[in-house]
């Protein structure tokens, strides 16, 4: 799980551009969306791409994505149960 | 510098509904629509709902100009939907006292994706085409390109009234168009911002919108015609930004508020017929209009929206639907929301649902697009005394 | 009407009101290295894509000489103009949808495929509540380009406009000559906004 959780960090960071942000900066279980890493809608759609891309995970729309992406702890427990690749 | 009545000589839609400007409003009055459900075009993995041309209606219809040169589907669209427009007037194309002005978001981009016909790598760019364009019709001036999201057409028609008053020109032809491609699709269903079905404006179980091609044209001038027929003006145009997210509408309606208050200084509330407006039917736009249009005032106001008959056309958008509206008015008729059935926005709304009659002789059309702008015009008819 | 200030970028080059700005690398770099030094209060900046860096960098440089930097406005426009459009973000987005078993378009690089978001992202930086506009003229004609800024203040809500030309063809490829035009100022005033000034200033930093 730790190492689902740091490679999911540094796609992350890669895929949303966040310069100057390193994984031990991000929270696991702080909020993505909102306050911690402040991410926005279009943020959302690039992690709907990731997770296919990635994992071979298709979610079907935001307001699954919203459950999922709640925190990097409850991505990375999603991706170890649904992943494909 | 004194103000010069601007009006409007001619039109033209070039659309999946018909050739003509007369055409295409016969069949929105009957509630007739071109969306339709597409699978496996382009080699896109998820089907999508859009308006688009059978065939090859313009290759065929653009044939009878047994044109030498080499010209894409989107500059054939163009070129068919000014000249349509131009056999209405005894306007010279090729005078220098004539703008070419274009509204477009992505022209020839389809030719990076497949370019069978070798066009040069350069003719993706929107100048070089506009330039091909203008060039059909031997006009000597630089045409101008809007490229400005959603909101390119009316931009290009405020542009046009702009040339008109500082006499930069005394004829404006402004035409809009984009044509649907792989490129433009996907980009949208990476947005989940499609409907899966024919789009619902305004509706509470509204999911998204459709997109759609076709060319406009509106053909302005600085001086009225010596008669005494009513024509159509444009009078007041603004363009305004929420200032706010790169793609995400503003939750207070910030720009299209902004640019609906610049308009209607001056203005007569009860003069307006009703508001056309963006009405692409996502959550946010829909949501974020009922709250501009009421901040502005006309929450009593009939608005409807095109997107329902035509989905969503882009650069022609703001063009095709000024004409369509046009059009109506002078069939002294609102036309009702095609896909609207139940309120489904925060602030209440006079969504036009059916055709309606009207007396009332002037409109605003309302427009907002990708970078968060927003624009709106006031248009009028009457006569030029 | 005036010039209050203008600025022109190459990648290798930076000239603000007249001056050589001194920066470290070439392109891309150059501009981030800009923002690092000059700026870096706007994480944002990483999103955007190389014609909207270009611009936020130089609307940044060009706004933080004025005296009072104008924010939260609906009297400012900002009118861009290029030859190019988006297209370096048009190919970049064709590189996600091509090959069809390695299909993934991105959301981040579609909504850069217009060229207009530039003006977007400034409008948000800054708060400009007015108007946003980009043009697309097939090379940089001084004269039209002039005549669409002036004709921005047709609109009376309009007092100032930030306008130029912004051309990216890709990180190593690009150009700005970007003005802050203002209708009346009695205090800023560098230059009389004419086309002999304008061109006098692009054909000096050819």
């Amino acid at each position: 799980m730790k190492e689902t959780i740091l490679k999911l960090k540094q796609e992350i960071i890669e895929a949303l551009n966040l310069e100057d942000i390193h994984p031990e900066d991000i929270d696991d279980n702080a909020p993505l969306f909102g306050s911690g890493l402040g991410l926005d809608s279009i943020d959302a759609l690039e992690l709907i791409v990731l997770m296919e891309k990635n994992y071979g995970i298709k979610l079907k729309d935001h307001a699954e994505g919203k459950a999922v992406f709640q925190s990097i702890a409850v991505m990375a427990d999603y991706i170890e149960k649904n992943r494909k690749k | 510098m004194g103000y010069i009545m601007i009006v409007k000589i001619a039109d033209n839609i070039i659309s999946p509904l018909g050739m003509t400007s007369e055409e295409n409003y016969r069949e929105v009055k009957k509630g007739r629509t071109a969306l339709k459900v597409y699978k496996d075009r382009w080699g896109l993995p998820e089907p999508f709902t859009a308006s688009l041309f059978q065939g090859d209606t313009i290759e065929n219809a653009f044939s009878s100009f047994h044109s030498h040169a080499q010209y894409t589907e989107f500059e054939k669209a163009a070129i068919l939907s000014i000249h349509q427009a131009l056999q209405q007037t005894d306007v010279n194309p090729s005078s220098d006292r004539v703008q070419f002005i274009l509204s477009t978001t992505k022209g020839n981009i389809s030719l990076l994706d497949d370019n069978p016909y070798k066009f040069p790598e350069e003719r993706v760019l929107l100048g070089s085409s506009a330039k091909n364009i203008a060039g059909f019709f031997h006009n000597p001036n630089q045409p101008i390109v809007i490229s400005n999201a959603c909101i390119s057409g009316v931009c290009a028609q405020i542009t046009a009234m702009r040339c008109l008053q500082n006499g930069s020109c005394d004829i404006a032809i402004v035409t809009g168009a984009d044509i649907q491609s792989r490129f433009i699709v996907s980009g949208f269903q990476s947005f989940q911002a499609l409907s899966p079905l024919p789009c619902k404006p305004f509706d509470r179980d509204r999911c998204g919108l459709n997109l759609g091609e076709a060319a406009a044209t509106v053909i302005y001038s600085n001086s009225a015609p010596q008669d005494s027929e009513e024509r159509w003006m444009p009078v007041s145009g603004a363009i305004r930004n929420d200032a706010n997210h790169i793609s995400g509408p503003s939750r207070t309606g910030e720009g299209s508020y902004r640019a609906l208050r610049s308009i209607l200084k001056g203005q007569d509330v009860n003069s307006i017929a009703f508001v056309n407006s963006h009405g692409t039917s996502t959550a946010y736009n829909d949501e974020m209009e009922s709250i501009a249009i009421t901040r502005a005032g006309l929450q009593d106001i009939p608005v409807n929206s095109l997107k329902g008959y035509y989905g969503h056309t882009m650069g022609a958008a703001g063009i095709l639907e000024s004409v369509i509206s046009m059009h109506a008015l002078d069939d002294s008729t609102i036309l009702g929301t095609k896909g609207f059935e139940n309120a489904g926005v925060s602030h209440p709304l006079h969504i036009s649902s059916q055709n309606e009659q009207t007396d009332k002789t002037a409109f605003i059309k309302l427009l907002s697009g990708f970078g968060g702008c927003n624009a709106s015009m006031f248009f009028k008819k009457g006569i030029i005394l | 009407m005036k010039i209050t200030h203008w600025i022109h970028i190459r990648p290798d080059v930076i000239i603000l009101d007249g001056k050589a700005l001194v920066s470290t690398g070439k392109g891309i770099e150059m501009l981030t290295s800009v923002y690092r030094n000059r700026i870096n209060d706007y994480p944002k900046y990483f999103k955007m894509d190389s014609l909207s860096k270009l611009g936020f960098i130089a609307s940044e440089l060009l706004l933080q000489e004025e005296k009072e930097r104008l924010v939260n406005v609906e009297s400012r426009a900002i009118v861009f103009f290029n030859r190019s459009s988006s297209l370096c973000d048009d190919k970049n987005y064709q590189e996600t949808i091509r090959d069809k078993d390695n299909y993934f378009p991105s959301p981040a690089i579609f909504v850069y495929t217009l060229p207009n978001i530039v003006t977007g992202e400034i409008a948000i930086r800054n708060k400009y509540y007015g108007e946003t506009s980009f043009y697309v003229l097939d090379c940089l004609n001084t004269e039209k380009m002039k005549q669409i800024i002036d004709d921005a203040f047709q609109d009376e809500v309009t007092e100032s406009v930030l306008g130029g030309w912004l051309e990216c063809y890709d990180n190593n490829n690009f150009e700005a000559y970007l003005f802050i035009i203002k209708k009346n100022d009695k205090e800023e005033f560098l230059l009389d906004w004419n086309i002999e000034t304008i061109n006098k200033l692009i054909d000096t930093n050819k």
